[in-house]
């Protein structure tokens, strides 16, 4: 240990000042309402960075970073991009959400440099919309979809399904998608109706009463949502008297929201990893007792674990690149086929910068407390004609 | 197929929101024909009160501990000392301004509670239990009623029947009547602007928080973008209804909770993520058709 | 007095001399500066004045709040990605192209007028039967006309790519593109304001009844300037998406259309000059709390506004202008070059020319 800092000491004076530090530049909200997504998933990414700067750094360099405020703002974020590259990003680190992070990953990706989503879900945030040295930290949605299918009909005796999207934006249909999918692949199965509401929506009524409408209860609603309208709209199906099992992507993950439906019961979660300490995997409460440590409170839902991840990933490429050359880093990425993280093995391929097959924790809630009840990975990757459809 | 009793109730909640919500700018809007587009954010502020200010995920109720008789005036007057305080620091200074810089200044004060909100409370949406006891649902004449949608029906009456006597019986009503038909006459026959004004401010406000708590009770969330949409449908309601006129606001407001419960009703899946622009092209159709409202006040004739 | 007359015209003429000189000057400044952040800030400044420029066209002239331009840049941002994208990439994520639609590959100058033509024949349309009704009706039912393009850019799958963004857009659009626009559309709005359609508006705006009464169409002059409007702010659209790079109807909603008209009022809404006024100094503006949150020295210390202030303070900011000068920064006159006459009050001038 002693011999490798000194080596890294040494390695550090020989470089030119300038080349002394690999820097990480995160273009990522910083106020704004995107903000609370993307702060725990760049706290995690940078306990990663102190991680492997305790273990000698990369490359035997230190990596710091730099930040860039995107104000949860398209045009802001494009400048935000820049600005960390002006400050010496050697890759860079773009928000959450799709369409906030893409302006300044585009700027990435002109400069030929790595950028990687913290936990974007959509096939776009990759290679087919920001361009081939993109990246996600995150799963796939459609794979989200497509693992409450398989599982519900597993565990559960699903066999009648009843879609519900909330069209306000694309990460619920993507949800959808890979449920619409998997589900009526499975033996014996059938969606019994679909319907379709907004996020802001002050009132579903009209949407209950045509899931009430139906001669029987289905076994599972597919609620493809996010905070807050999936929030409003479990708490008005319950209200209704609706008691089927209610299947949800990894957004809605995190026990915050929980007092909107006191004691709610059937209600499940697919996530990268539990936040409620009851993980089978040790490594992933180690990650949460390290992320308390930095912040003095554990993870408010999974979407801290990606950022975790990725800057894993992208050390561990760079470590085997040699260099931090994007080109030769992209090419390291793309080679990695179920490499080992703390939260699961994380393939990439020329065509995907995406997990399009995880190993997902399904928590399920039981009188308004959430536990880790089951782990499932789908029996097949979602075929990226399905993801693009 | 569709329980017609079902889609009554569905509609007439709606309804009733809305009709509130556009109570609350109708009002604003007779006594000093501003568009007050901060309303959306006086639901907000009324709803986020009801929490301990934190960035942190989990809520801890503040106000929303207290028991509901005392619940629900505290929060009425929260609603009606923001809209009183905005009107002292913003709009009477603008007394004299077109309504077009009003409007933009509404606006940017709306623009300013959304951004202190967010960089109090945070970006996440906050979970709220309030009442949940209300969500259960009765049965009525073959319909499955959750109880607040029959609160938010027998509240909307109470409230408009309770506006209508305020305005009819005593001499602050009749002031802004006045003040609404003909704000210079009213002031040169010794109508107090400010007293009006303020009043209306406060109803206003007072409105704002009475939809605020609705929504909390029917959504379980608190989200600085909540007040928007309400906003905008009670604007347009507004305007259909007739500017100025308050039976006109109260009676748009619920045709458009109506129509849009409808559209979701029947229209065919593919088409129904179109709702809204099916909704809108209606007041569109219904300005061309009637285009000083349904109910025109005598105020709204032009005068050459 | 016909010199007099002529003095006017002529003066009036130098208002577009005037903003653009002051817009190269701005961009000048950034190019000297070279830093790659400040000239993208100034390339979305510059899109923004030929939005808020479109906007007053409009609005400045027929004196009716507009709700709905927002919808019209959409309509232009997408028709110009509709033209501009790869072939392969539309087949991907825009399926239900129309074949022509779907083999252009449009250079991006011809595109942007395109988007321009189509925001405009858009305009008419929706004009024709929005712009029969006048005053709030119809500033509302602009406001229905953004909610219907939204919903339907929102929705129609196969050919917007709904809430999926659609990407590729080439992000030409630098300061000098965007100057170059914004200097078209500051020529044209002023040659419109001049024109008979526009004095013709302008008397309306003035006073609808005796306007009506001198035998001026108010509809057909509505009608044109509307046109005209959405012809640039067509063209915005397409400019900020080629600025951006990915493109969202939401980008094109309440948001927008709230930032420009505050801009425009905050400016003051009756003169050109106002326009450009209002989004120059609160991009400014923006743009320095913006820097102040994330850290300035003044003299050896370090301080920094806490993050999301910044929304704060220019709400704050325009309330104050708004109180101080209800008809915003410029009153509603124009910067002219001073000839041998006073300058006068553009809101006077119909009366002058008579």
């Amino acid at each position: 240990m002693k011999r490798l800092a000194l080596a890294s000491a040494i390695s550090v004076l020989a470089m030119p000042a300038l080349a002394s530090d690999i820097t990480v530049g995160f273009a990522i909200a910083q106020s704004g309402w995107l903000e609370a997504y993307d702060t725990p998933a760049a706290t995690a990414a940078k306990i990663r960075i102190d991680e492997i700067n305790a273990n000698g750094g990369l490359l035997g360099r230190q990596i710091k970073w730099v930040e860039a405020d995107t104000k949860t703002d398209r045009q802001q974020s494009a400048r935000a991009g820049l600005q960390v590259i002006d400050e010496g990003a050697d890759m860079m680190v773009v928000s959450c959400d799709y369409d906030f992070g893409a302006p300044a990953a585009l700027s990435a990706e002109t400069e030929g440099m790595v950028s990687f989503f913290l936990c974007a879900e959509d096939v776009k945030a990759g290679i087919q919309g920001v361009g081939p040295h993109s990246f996600s930290g995150s799963v796939l949605a459609a794979v989200q979809g497509a693992t409450m299918a398989e599982w519900s009909h597993a565990k559960r005796e699903a066999r009648t399904g009843y879609v519900l999207l909330d069209t306000t934006i694309e990460y619920n249909k993507g949800i959808c998608t890979g449920f619409d999918w998997m589900f009526p692949q499975l033996d014996g199965t059938e969606i019994v109706g679909r319907d379709t509401f907004k996020n802001d929506d002050a009132s579903i009524a009209s949407q209950i009463t045509r899931i009430k409408a139906l001669p029987e209860e289905p076994d599972v609603i597919m609620l493809c949502s996010y905070i807050p309208g999936a929030a409003s709209a479990v708490r008005q199906i319950r209200a209704a008297g609706i008691n089927s099992l209610i299947l949800n992507g990894s957004a809605v993950d995190g026990s915050y929201w929980l007092d909107a439906t006191p004691d709610l019961s059937g209600f499940v979660v697919p996530v990268q990893g539990s936040i409620y300490g009851d993980d089978p995997r040790p490594e992933v409460e180690t990650f949460n007792v390290a992320y308390e440590k930095a912040t003095g409170s554990r993870p408010a839902s999974s979407y801290a674990y990606p950022g975790y991840v990725l800057m894993d990933l992208w050390a561990k490429a760079v470590e085997r690149a040699g260099t931090l050359d994007g080109a030769a880093v992209t090419a390291e990425l793309e080679k990695m086929k179920g490499e080992n993280t703390a939260f699961g093995p994380r393939s990439f391929s020329q065509e995907l910068h995406h997990q399009n097959a995880a190993e997902m924790q399904i928590i399920e809630i039981t009188d308004g407390k959430p536990a880790a009840v089951d782990s499932w990975t789908i029996s097949q990757p979602v075929p990226l004609d399905v993801l693009l459809n | 197929m569709t329980n017609l009793a079902q889609l009554f109730f569905d509609a007439a909640s709606l309804g009733g929101l809305y009709a509130m919500a556009a109570l609350g700018i109708a009002l604003i809007f007779g006594v000093m024909n501003l568009v007050n587009f901060a309303h959306g954010e006086y639901i907000a502020f009324c709803v986020f009160a009801l929490i301990v200010p934190s960035t942190d995920a989990v809520a801890v109720m503040l106000l929303g501990r207290a028991p509901a008789l005392l619940l629900v005036p505290l929060v009425l007057s929260l609603g009606a000392a923001i809209a009183i305080a905005s009107e002292y620091a913003v709009f009477r200074h603008l007394r004299r301004a077109d309504p077009v810089a009003m409007m933009i200044s509404s606006f940017a004060l709306g623009f300013v509670i959304r951004n202190a909100l967010l960089a109090i409370y945070g970006g996440r949406p906050k979970a709220i239990s309030l009442w949940p006891e209300l969500n259960t649902p009765v049965a009525i004449v073959g319909a499955d009623v959750p109880l607040l949608q029959l609160i938010v029906i027998l509240t909307t009456l109470l409230v408009v029947a309770g506006l209508a006597g305020l305005l009819k019986k005593t001499r602050l009503g009749l002031e802004m009547r006045a003040a609404a038909e003909n704000f210079t006459m009213a002031r040169l026959l010794g109508v107090k602007a400010n007293v009006v004004i303020t009043g209306a401010f406060a109803l206003s406000g007072a409105l704002a928080a009475a939809v605020a708590l609705i929504m909390a009770t029917q959504t379980g969330v608190a989200d600085v973008r909540m007040g928007g949409q309400i906003m905008l449908v009670a604007f347009i309601a507004t305007v259909i209804g007739g500017l100025g006129s308050l039976p006109g606001a109260v009676a748009a407001g619920f045709l458009i909770g109506a129509a849009s419960v409808l559209l979701q009703a029947f229209l065919p899946l593919d088409a129904r993520p179109f709702r809204d622009a099916f909704l809108y092209s209606l007041v569109i159709v219904c300005l061309l058709v009637r285009p000083q409202g349904l109910f025109v006040p005598a105020s709204a004739k032009p005068r050459v | 007095m016909p010199s007099q007359h002529a003095q006017n015209r002529l003066a009036a003429y130098s208002t577009p001399l005037i903003l653009s000189a002051v817009l190269l000057a701005f961009v000048l400044l950034v190019v000297v500066l070279d830093d790659k952040a400040l000239a993208r800030t100034a390339a979305e400044a510059l899109v923004r004045v030929t939005l808020v420029v479109g906007l007053w066209i409009f609005v400045g002239n027929s004196g009716v709040i507009s709700f709905g331009h927002a919808g019209y840049m959409a309509i232009g941002a997408y028709c110009s990605a509709w033209l501009t994208l790869k072939p392969q990439s539309k087949a991907l994520f825009l399926p239900d192209l129309p074949p022509w639609l779907m083999d252009a590959q449009w250079p991006v100058f011809p595109a942007a007028i395109a988007s321009g033509l189509l925001a405009a024949l858009v305009a008419l349309l929706s004009g024709a039967a929005i712009l029969r009704l006048s005053g709030i009706a119809a500033s509302i039912a602009t406001f229905a006309f953004l909610a219907i393009v939204n919903t339907v850019y929102s929705n129609w799958e196969g050919v917007t790519g709904a809430t999926s963004s659609v990407v590729g857009l080439a992000r030409y659009v630098d300061h000098w593109v965007a100057l170059a626009w914004a200097t078209a559309a500051i020529v044209a709005a002023n040659l419109y304001a001049n024109s008979a359609s526009g004095l013709a508006l302008r008397a309306t705006r003035e006073d609808e009844v005796a306007a009506r009464a001198s035998g001026i169409d108010m509809y057909r002059h509505r009608l044109w300037s509307l046109v005209i409007s959405a012809f640039f702010t067509g063209i915005s659209g397409a400019l900020l998406g080629h600025s951006i790079g990915v493109l969202n109807p939401d980008s094109f909603y309440l948001g927008i259309t709230f930032i420009s008209l505050a801009m425009l009022v905050v400016g003051g809404i009756g003169s050109l000059s106002g326009a450009v006024t209002g989004v120059l100094l609160l991009s400014l503006l923006i743009e320095l709390l913006v820097r102040a949150e994330r850290g300035i020295t003044v003299g050896g210390a370090e301080f920094a506004l806490p993050s999301g202030s910044q929304e704060i303070l220019i709400g704050v900011a325009m309330i104050v202008v708004l109180i101080l000068r209800p008809a915003g920064l410029t009153g509603g006159r124009e910067f002219k070059l001073r000839l041998s006459v006073p300058r006068i009050p553009l809101s006077q001038e119909p009366t002058s020319t008579n």
